[in-house]
């Protein structure tokens, strides 16, 4: 079978940035393949978001550093092409709504970066009206920005970035300013992008509980290094995972102590439901 | 504050005016700044000036467009009083005060009556650089939300006890500190992120960019064309007449 | 104590009203977090506490004074309101002085100001830093120093508004310690929040607010069973008290951590084994 080079790539990869001694990225190896959906975690200043900048060339193209190693966007290597050029390959949805949203309506600002790279009339038309439909915004195509609630902002962001067709979609901490089911919301389109259009899908979330249901991977970085890379149900029964910044579901968190006081359980769940279905039939076993 | 925005701020609205194409609109602008300009009697001022009227009346702005000249009334009686002091005659400095009165509400009536949309457009097709008339819509998007801006720092310095309307001129200037400073810092911040979004988004991908939105000249903007030679032959004639 | 009677307010520039017909009493030592979904007038409820905003109906009073007839300064030194983004007041050239600002402002004297000033120093772990300028801290520490700046005059009445937004788990836990401390001392803390996990851990009285009124205010555990209200609200309910509808055989009122809730299952599971 033949396995197919991973989408993103990151190669003895490490940066520091230039107003700085130490670097924030430490000889970093990792790599994604096409479809997946990752979480990325870590406490604050552990090199997440700059991590995620390397993707799409932000750095080191907007910020000036010392730039050690390879990064390779399918088949690309990012030091050597611009931002604007990686725009068609990576979309970017960055925490706050309102500094993303440049123009004066919906619309305005979807067409955006489709007008910068030169697509013709008619193919903006219809990549504009397939993506309302996508993210179901049709309603919001005339307003002006100050009209929009934070989650539709960020689901108007997520559009200006998907117009563009790209395969990959990075997203740092795109649910701060939301209320949880607004938020829980805003993750499920994300999923659904994922599978239904096969979309890579690397996020960066402190709300874990948003997404233990939605996350293939999960990657947990410290310091500058990646410490664990695994998918996770493994990851997250993990000890001492909080001391990284990681906040643990309580359900979560309940089975992994008791499992240090030696219960064994016959499976290990990521929400309440499957937890609660599996407590009951351990009481009928009785 | 509020009421110089009022008289330049774009409202949307539905007019006759407003729908015409606003090279049209600022066709009609630079031709009554252009008049208002060149104009030299009494008699001509009014003539400019009741057109301004008509076309405000027609687009309904006429009521912000007063609160701009109401506005510059103060800088209005400055002007005639210092003309007058300096020794120009009576006729004479009134005539610099409606030709004021005329520059500002001709312009006013451009602004008032396009949407920023609209001003971006019109960059386009005369081809200034991009990156001005992005700079330009930018800021024009962005001034409302660093006003919010503003009115939170003061929320939070207040509740820190800071005092604006307290104490003596030195006092009170050293008090915007607190206001500024988290200001310019927030606005600096603001825009380091606005250009990491608009990288992100292709900006300045190439030099070549398309337009999904254009602007078409229509029958009522020929019309309007028409209307305004008609006017300007017409003005130019009651002027020649009455000089004679 | 701060009192709340029939309050309605909208901006003078809006048609409807923000908050209606809001009734509220806060005691003093008391934990209250109101919670709902944005734009439900959260922030703009606890602006009056500190007269920041007057009610256009009804009356609002801080320890029997009505906030029309006081200034926003005199009311802040009972009510210490902390806002969500460092941001919008960090402007000191040094932390010691970001400090000192309100101290001053209140017109404390130079012995109190400094007393003040190192407690908080030491307390937030920001002695290292008092020579330096607050713009160069972190975003986690920017946070603290906004915190602690509000504790240093010693306020009554601690008003925290989304104090988790971007935190990690650690700076959560960090902040939770703190407003244990605080309640030790007798102080009340109000907590806006989207956080329902760092809210069940606090058991405080729950305030949710919708579309500008209150819809319900009691205990949190009773407020979270309220489905209806919960999802008119945006709010999604915190896993032990999921867990305990799902097993209601087994559990009779929800865990408020991890320890309680290994305590149930490990009787329950050791019984069987």
């Amino acid at each position: 079978m033949e396995t197919l080079a991973p989408i993103i790539q990151f190669v003895d990869f490490s940066f520091s940035y230039s107003n700085s001694s130490s670097p924030i990225l430490k000889n970093v190896n990792l790599g994604i393949n096409e479809g997946e959906f990752i979480l990325l975690v870590g406490t604050s200043g552990c090199g997440k978001s700059t991590l995620l900048r390397c993707v799409n060339g932000l750095i080191p193209h907007l910020y000036n550093g010392t730039y050690q190693g390879k990064v390779i966007v399918d088949g690309e290597i990012v030091s050597e092409k611009n931002v604007s050029e990686l725009a068609t390959k990576v979309g970017f949805v960055f925490q706050n709504p309102e500094n993303q949203i440049f123009m004066f309506s919906v619309e305005k600002d979807i067409v955006f970066g489709l007008e910068n790279i030169g697509v013709e009339r008619e193919e903006i038309r219809r990549r504009l009206d397939w993506v309302l439909k996508s993210l179901n915004i049709e309603h919001l195509r005339y307003r002006a920005p100050y009209e929009l609630s934070d989650g539709q902002k960020q689901r108007v962001a997520i559009a200006g970035t998907l117009v563009m067709h790209p395969k990959i979609l990075i997203l740092d901490e795109p649910t701060s300013l939301l209320d949880p089911r607004t938020a829980y919301e805003f993750i499920l389109t994300l999923k659904r992008l994922n599978k239904e259009l096969g979309i890579t899908v690397i996020v960066v979330e402190h709300r874990i509980d948003l997404l233990t249901n939605v996350a293939d991977r999960i990657v947990v970085m410290d310091n500058g290094k990646i410490l664990h890379d695994g998918s996770l149900k493994d990851i997250i029964r993990l000890k001492d995972l909080h001391l990284h910044g990681v906040a643990v579901p309580p359900i979560v968190a309940l089975q992994n102590s008791l499992s240090e006081s030696k219960i064994h359980l016959p499976n290990f769940c990521l929400n309440v439901k499957d937890f609660a279905k599996m407590i009951k039939k351990e009481a009928s076993n009785r | 504050m509020f009421w110089l925005a009022e008289g330049l701020i774009y409202r949307s609205q539905e007019s006759s005016f407003h729908s015409l194409d606003p090279r049209t609109k600022l066709f009609f602008s630079i031709m009554l700044f252009s008049m208002s300009l060149l104009s030299n009697t009494i008699p001509e001022f009014i003539i400019i000036l009741s057109v301004i009227l008509f076309i405000g009346l027609v687009s309904k702005v006429l009521k912000r467009m007063s609160k701009t000249i109401v506005f510059s009334i103060s800088f209005l009686v400055m002007i005639f009083i210092i003309n007058v002091l300096v020794g120009y005659d009576i006729i004479f400095s009134i005539i610099v005060s409606l030709r004021f009165i005329a520059v500002v509400s001709s312009s006013s009536i451009f602004f008032l009556t396009s949407s920023p949309d609209e001003l971006e457009l019109v960059m386009k097709s005369f081809r200034l650089p991009y990156d001005l008339i992005f700079a330009f819509v930018t800021a024009v998007r962005f001034v409302p939300v660093i006003m919010l801006d503003a009115l939170q720092i003061l929320d939070s310095q207040r509740s820190r006890g800071l005092e604006i309307e307290k104490g003596n001129l030195m006092k009170r200037i050293k008090n915007y500190l607190p206001v500024l400073v988290p200001l310019i810092v927030q606005s600096i911040i603001r825009s380091e992120e606005l250009a990491e979004a608009m990288e992100s988004r292709a900006y300045g991908f190439s030099k070549k960019k398309t337009s999904y939105y254009s602007l078409h000249l229509r029958k009522r903007d020929y019309l309007a064309f028409i209307l305004c030679l008609i006017f300007i032959i017409q003005f130019i004639l009651i002027i020649y007449l009455l000089h004679i | 104590m701060i009192e709340i009677d029939s309050l309605y307010f909208k901006y003078p520039t809006a048609k409807d009203y923000i908050l209606k017909n809001i009734n509220l009493k806060i005691g003093l030592g008391e934990v209250v977090a109101i919670m709902g979904s944005n734009g439900s007038g959260k922030t703009t409820l606890i602006k009056h506490f500190n007269g920041l905003l007057k009610p256009n109906q009804g009356s609002v009073k801080v320890f029997g004074k009505d906030t029309h007839d006081e200034s926003v300064a005199s009311l802040s030194k009972k009510v210490g309101l902390v806002f969500q983004n460092p941001g919008h007041q960090i402007f000191s050239d040094t932390v010691w002085n970001e400090l000192a600002f309100a101290l001053k402002n209140f017109g404390l004297e130079e012995e109190v100001i400094k007393k003040r000033v190192k407690w908080a120093l030491e307390f937030f772990n920001l002695t290292q830093y008092k020579d330096t300028s607050p713009l160069l801290l972190s975003g986690g520490e920017k946070k603290r120093l906004c915190l602690a700046s509000v504790l240093a005059w010693n306020p009554n009445y601690v008003v925290l508004d989304e104090p988790t937004v971007g935190q990690d788990f650690l700076q959560k836990e960090k902040l939770r310690e703190v407003i244990k401390m605080l309640i030790t001392q007798d102080k009340s803390i109000v907590i806006v929040s989207h956080d329902v996990e760092f809210v069940w851990l606090l058991q405080p009285r729950l305030v949710l607010l919708s579309n500008g009124e209150i819809v319900k205010d009691d205990k949190c555990a009773n407020v979270f069973r309220d489905k209806v209200s919960l999802e008119r609200c945006g709010i999604i309910n915190p896993q032990f008290v999921e867990l305990q509808e799902e097993l209601s055989f087994l559990i009779s009122s929800p865990p408020i951590d991890v320890l309680e809730s290994k305590t149930i299952f490990l009787e329950f599971l050791k019984g069987g084994i």
